[in-house]
This record gives C-alpha cells, sequence and structure tokens, in this order.
C-alpha cells in the first residue's frame, strides 16, 4: 500500500516536473498560432481561433528564409566536416596514440572553456584581412573549432567502450587500421557517435555571439529570431514565436531521434 | 600446420622488463599449454606469437619462416580471445566467415567450409542469431569456429574458458581436445589453472616472471618438478614442504625432522651429504595411512577432513604443522583421531633448501 502511494506521488511529481519544463515551449507554440490581440490580453487566452498567419509571415519574410537557408548550410556542413575529421581523429586517440590522449583531450576541451566573446573580436579582424568578413565559409571556418573539439571530445570514451579484443579478432584476421576502424569500431560506436554529432548540431545551431558579429549580414537563424526581438514598440509577438518554433524544431526532433535510439539500445540489452 | 621457434625473446615495456632471454621450441601438431600465474608473461608470449605484441628483442619462426615484424593477419594464426570477442554487430554467420570473405574466396567454397566447421562446433543451428543473444559457451564455440574456419598453421587460445562455468569449461576443454586429435594443427593454449594445462596439454610449459621454469609432459611436470616452485604450483591439494636434514647411517640416507625420519632412496637423489639442509616434498595424493611403526610413517592428530568427492584430504597436525594427504578412506576419520601415514618412497620429492631446485639425481629426471 505505501508502495503504491509512494509510486503514485512519484509519478505525480514527474508529471509536474514534466509540465514545467514544457511550459514555456508549449506557451511558445500556442502563441504561435495566435493573433496578436489575442496575445497582448491581460488575461491569457487559452482558447482562441488558431491562425498560420504568423508562420505564413515568417515563411513570407526573406530575412528568416535566408536565415533558414544560411542555418541549415552552415550548421550542416560544420557537423559534417567535424565528423569527418573528428571520429577519425578520436579513433586515433583512443587507440594509436593512447599516451597523448589525456593531454590532447585536455588541450580539445580548453578550446570549449574559452568565451566565444574573446575569439569573436580578434576574429574580426582577420577575417577583414582575409575579406572573408560576412560570408558563410568563415562562419563554417570559426564553427568548425567547435564542432570538431566536440566531437573528438566525446567520441573518445564512445571508443574506448569497444572491447579492444574485437579490434584485435580483427587484426588477426588480417585486417588494415583502416578496416578495422570502419569495419568494426565505426558501426560498434555507431549510436553514441551518432549521440555526438546531434549534441554537436544542437551546439552550433543555437549559437548566436559568433554568428552575429562575423556575419550579421548573412545572418543564420538565431541572428534573425534575435533581430526580430528588437523591432522596437510593436513587438510582433506571435511572429517571434513561431520563429522560436522554427529555430526549436531542428534540435527537437534530433534529440527525439536520440533518445530514441538510446531507449531502443537500452531496451533490448540482456544485461 | 607448423612448428614455432622462438629465440632469445625480450619483452619490455619501457623499462619494465616482462620477459628476458625466452628460448621455445614447439613441434608441429604439438598441443603447448603455456602456465603459470597472472603476471608470469605467458598472455604477453603468446600475443607476441600472434603479432598483437611487438618483440622487444629476438624472433619468432612459425614453419620456418621469420614472422618477427609480420601483421597479425599474415603469420597464419587464429586467435580465441577470452572475452571470445565476436563482433556484436555481425551475425554468426557473418562472424565466421568475415576473414574469408575479405579475402575474397569463393562463395560457395565459404558455405561448404562454414557447414563443416559449424557442424563440428555444434553450432549450425545458431548462425543467424546475433552474440548477445548467446550463452557464453556458445559464444566461446562461435569464436573457435571463426579461428578454424581459415584452417591456419597455429592456433591461439588465451585463457578461452575462464569466463565460463566449471561444468562447462570442463565439456569444452574435452571438446577443443577432441577437435585438436581431428585437426592436429599446433596449439598454444594460456591458462593460470593447473588442472585444465594437465588435462588438456601435451607439453606444459610453466612460467614465472617472464622465465620458463620447467617444460614437459604434465607427468614430468607433476611426478619430477624441477624445483620448489613448480611442486607448489601443480597439484590440488597442494604438496606438503617440510624442512629437514640428511642424515647418513651405514650408506643410508635418511631426511630428519623433528618426530619424521623418512628414508631415502638411494641413487635417486644427487650427492646428499650428511647434515645438509633440505626441504622435503610430499604429494598428498602419495601418501597413504600406515601403522605408526612402520619405517618413515608420519603420525600426527587430524586437524580436518574435507570431501572431495571419491577422495577425502585429510588434514593433519605434525610437529605444529599442517600436513594434508588424500585417501579414499576417510570416512571414518574424525578430527582429533591420530593417525600415521607414508609417502611412497618413489614419490618423494628433495629440493635444495636455499634455491629450491629439485635434488632427484638426472638419471631419473
Amino acid at each position: 500500500m505505501g508502495k503504491l502511494i509512494s509510486n503514485l506521488f512519484f509519478k505525480i511529481l514527474i508529471i509536474f516536473l514534466v509540465f514545467v519544463a514544457l511550459l514555456p515551449i508549449l506557451w511558445t507554440a500556442l502563441g504561435a498560432f495566435k493573433e496578436l490581440r489575442d496575445i497582448v490580453t491581460p488575461i491569457p487566452k487559452l482558447f482562441f481561433t488558431p491562425t498560420i498567419e504568423n508562420f505564413t509571415t515568417i515563411l513570407q519574410n526573406p530575412a528568416i528564409k535566408d536565415g533558414l537557408f544560411n542555418s541549415i548550410v552552415v550548421v550542416t556542413i560544420a557537423v559534417l566536416i567535424g565528423a569527418l575529421i573528428g571520429i577519425p581523429a578520436a579513433h586515433s586517440l583512443a587507440r594509436h596514440v593512447k599516451h597523448l590522449g589525456d593531454d590532447i583531450q585536455f588541450f580539445v576541451l580548453s578550446l570549449r572553456f574559452m568565451p566565444p566573446v574573446a575569439i569573436a573580436i580578434p576574429f574580426i579582424l582577420i577575417y577583414l584581412e582575409l575579406g572573408i568578413y560576412d560570408t558563410l565559409f568563415g562562419l563554417v571556418l570559426v564553427y568548425l573549432i567547435t564542432t570538431i573539439s566536440t566531437i573528438i571530445w566525446l567520441a573518445v570514451p564512445a571508443f574506448e567502450r569497444v572491447p579492444i579484443s574485437i579490434e584485435e579478432a580483427a587484426k588477426m584476421e588480417g585486417c588494415s587500421y583502416w578496416e578495422v576502424f570502419r569495419y568494426f569500431s565505426l558501426p560498434i560506436a555507431a549510436p553514441s557517435l551518432f549521440g555526438a554529432l546531434v549534441f554537436t548540431f544542437v551546439l552550433v545551431w543555437n549559437e548566436l555571439l559568433l554568428a552575429l558579429t562575423l556575419a550579421a549580414q548573412n545572418g543564420t537563424l538565431p541572428v534573425v529570431a534575435a533581430s526580430i526581438t528588437s523591432l522596437g514598440k510593436e513587438v510582433p509577438w506571435g511572429v517571434i514565436n513561431a520563429s522560436t518554433i522554427l529555430l526549436v524544431l531542428p534540435p527537437l526532433v534530433f534529440i527525439g531521434l536520440l533518445m530514441g535510439i538510446i531507449n531502443s539500445m537500452v531496451g533490448k540489452d540482456p544485461s | 600446420m607448423a612448428n614455432i621457434k622462438c629465440t632469445s625473446i625480450k619483452k619490455s615495456y619501457g623499462d619494465l622488463t616482462v620477459i628476458s632471454d625466452l628460448n621455445l621450441d614447439i613441434s608441429d601438431h604439438e598441443f603447448i599449454v603455456f602456465l603459470g600465474p597472472s603476471g608470469c608473461g605467458k598472455s604477453t608470449m603468446l600475443r607476441m606469437i600472434a603479432g598483437l605484441e611487438e618483440v622487444t628483442e629476438g624472433s619468432i619462426e612459425i614453419g620456418d619462416v621469420d614472422v618477427t615484424h609480420l601483421p597479425p593477419g599474415e603469420r597464419g594464426v587464429a586467435m580465441v580471445f577470452q572475452s571470445y570477442a565476436l563482433y556484436p554487430h555481425m551475425t554468426v554467420r557473418d562472424n565466421i566467415t568475415f576473414g574469408l570473405k575479405r579475402i575474397g574466396v569463393p562463395k560457395n567454397e565459404i558455405d561448404k567450409r562454414l557447414e563443416t566447421t559449424a557442424e563440428l562446433l555444434g553450432i549450425s543451428n545458431l548462425l543467424s542469431r546475433k552474440p548477445k543473444n548467446m550463452s557464453g559457451g556458445q559464444q566461446q564455440r562461435v569464436a573457435m569456429a571463426r579461428a578454424m574456419i581459415k584452417t591456419p598453421k597455429v592456433f591461439l587460445f588465451d585463457e578461452p574458458l575462464s569466463n565460463l562455468d566449471a561444468k562447462l569449461r570442463e565439456k569444452l576443454r574435452t571438446e577443443i581436445r577432441k577437435i585438436h586429435m581431428k585437426l592436429k594443427t599446433t596449439t598454444i593454449f594460456v591458462t593460470h589453472d593447473q588442472m585444465e594445462a594437465m588435462t588438456i596439454a601435451d607439453k606444459i610449459i610453466l612460467m614465472r616472471d617472464g622465465k620458463i621454469e620447467q617444460q614437459g609432459t604434465p607427468t614430468e611436470i607433476f611426478d619430477r618438478p624441477a624445483n620448489h616452485f613448480v611442486a607448489d604450483f601443480i597439484g590440488t591439494p597442494s604438496m606438503n614442504f617440510i624442512d629437514a636434514v640428511v642424515y647418513i647411517e651405514n650408506n643410508q640416507a635418511f631426511a630428519k625432522a623433528e618426530n619424521i625420519c623418512i628414508p631415502l632412496l638411494k641413487d635417486k637423489f644427487e650427492n646428499l651429504k650428511d647434515g645438509q639442509k633440505i626441504e622435503l616434498g610430499l604429494r598428498p595424493s602419495r601418501m597413504n595411512f600406515a601403522s605408526k611403526d612402520e619405517i618413515g610413517s608420519i603420525s600426527g592428530k587430524v586437524v580436518l577432513v574435507e570431501h572431495m568427492g571419491s577422495d577425502g584430504q585429510i588434514i593433519v597436525n605434525v610437529d605444529g604443522k599442517e600436513i594434508s594427504f588424500v585417501s579414499q578412506d576417510f570416512l571414518d576419520v574424525k578430527p582429533d583421531q591420530e593417525v600415521s601415514f607414508t609417502i611412497d618412497p618413489k614419490h618423494l620429492h628433495v629440493f635444495h633448501h636455499d634455491t629450491g631446485v629439485s635434488l632427484l639425481s638426472r638419471e631419473v629426471r
């Protein structure tokens, strides 16, 4: 009986916590479908005539369309190149240069210690000199610091979890380093590596400061969304809500996928 | 199939030398066991033969080909790991056939070999399963099949049975032995379990601290241990050791220690001197009940009787020291009872008191 009550209590607690966590997002989502007068009423409305006007506004807005395009291009390229360089690097660190592993891991992490502001201003000067200021190329370049370092940081433990005897068994079959990596380490570590990619994606997708300082004219979605909030007196709340939803959708979908993979892995594991 | 020759092998990790000047000659078809306590270098030696560890100095030949610096895949060896090391993302079929597919063996040839190998190991019904859905015994069979299908010149087993329960271990041990009788592939098997080594080996190589302490057939190792360490390591229950002094009277030598006086067989031991300090070694399984007056009998009070199935281990307090012996007639023996027993003089061991080297004369050895 006591167990039943405590079970019930925990369930209610969890539902409450989930509600608290989701409330801002739900409220934003709700706001995205409201007309402005439904949003600014003193008494919040739960029931209203929904409109998709906000979404049509932002999707027709060239700045936001460009922002979305820029975001997708920059983030995709940065994450892909980050993976191409970071994942093999992580495997080497985990297996072949183990003695250097800790130092390099710390160096890689130290790149993340640095506040972006600290590199933003020198980068402006360097980029102006190089003529890549305000270009997507420049933004991809600076994002590579984040993606490569984060992917290495997360992928090294993923490769370390691959039992070394499996790689040795593959070597006994005559596999070269590349074949060991390609046919064994990579597929076995794949679920964890996918998690690392998703995390890295979310990290750069939400990045605002560097995008704002280095490529304001070719702004990514966070830059555009931020600029809408500073439009003056007539704050278009509905449009802001709608663009926020657009902004959080890709990370949410990715994280949903990630959780699905993790759950299926945990669920199948007999131990 | 091939012989293996290791010459002056040295292995160091930085300043730490784990194996120094090790020489080894393994004939074709032999079933060799590397035996020793953990950290003795037996696995390192195996991994050097496999090509998974670099050799610091010396050379390794397999089938008269110098393989010292060849990568593992080109040595013609196959290995079975303690942790099975199956590829978790592949089915059993793919696990076993990966190596053959990789080198481009035609599909019908692969299928034929797979069928034979799977049948030999009794895993034909598991081929489409993934490793994680199988028991440890099944996984190890798959690992063995994976090693066998390549028909290597040499099989290497790195403690393959130590993750299995006792019953299964015994069963697989017998199977490995039977398969070896059929295939006759030169095999090196690493274990720390002396019982396993005794049952499975043609020849045991007993190692300690990166050196070979003794090599020989199980019988040789058991009945003619070269030194104290070997005598102590082999056999369950362990050998009893008693400090004694040689005492010679009328050309007959005795070993004396407090109330013990055991006659020593003539010519069995090398130059024993009167008054020489020695260490006696008595195998529990080579002792029998005797009457108190019998020459060489040892008497004491029973401390404990342990059932071992058909036999019993009787632990006796002799002059304040515990000596155990094994007998079939143990059921009526009770603690605190006075008992006497003798050792079969043929099976008495004498070791140098300080160096621990066996004093058995060379002819006997």
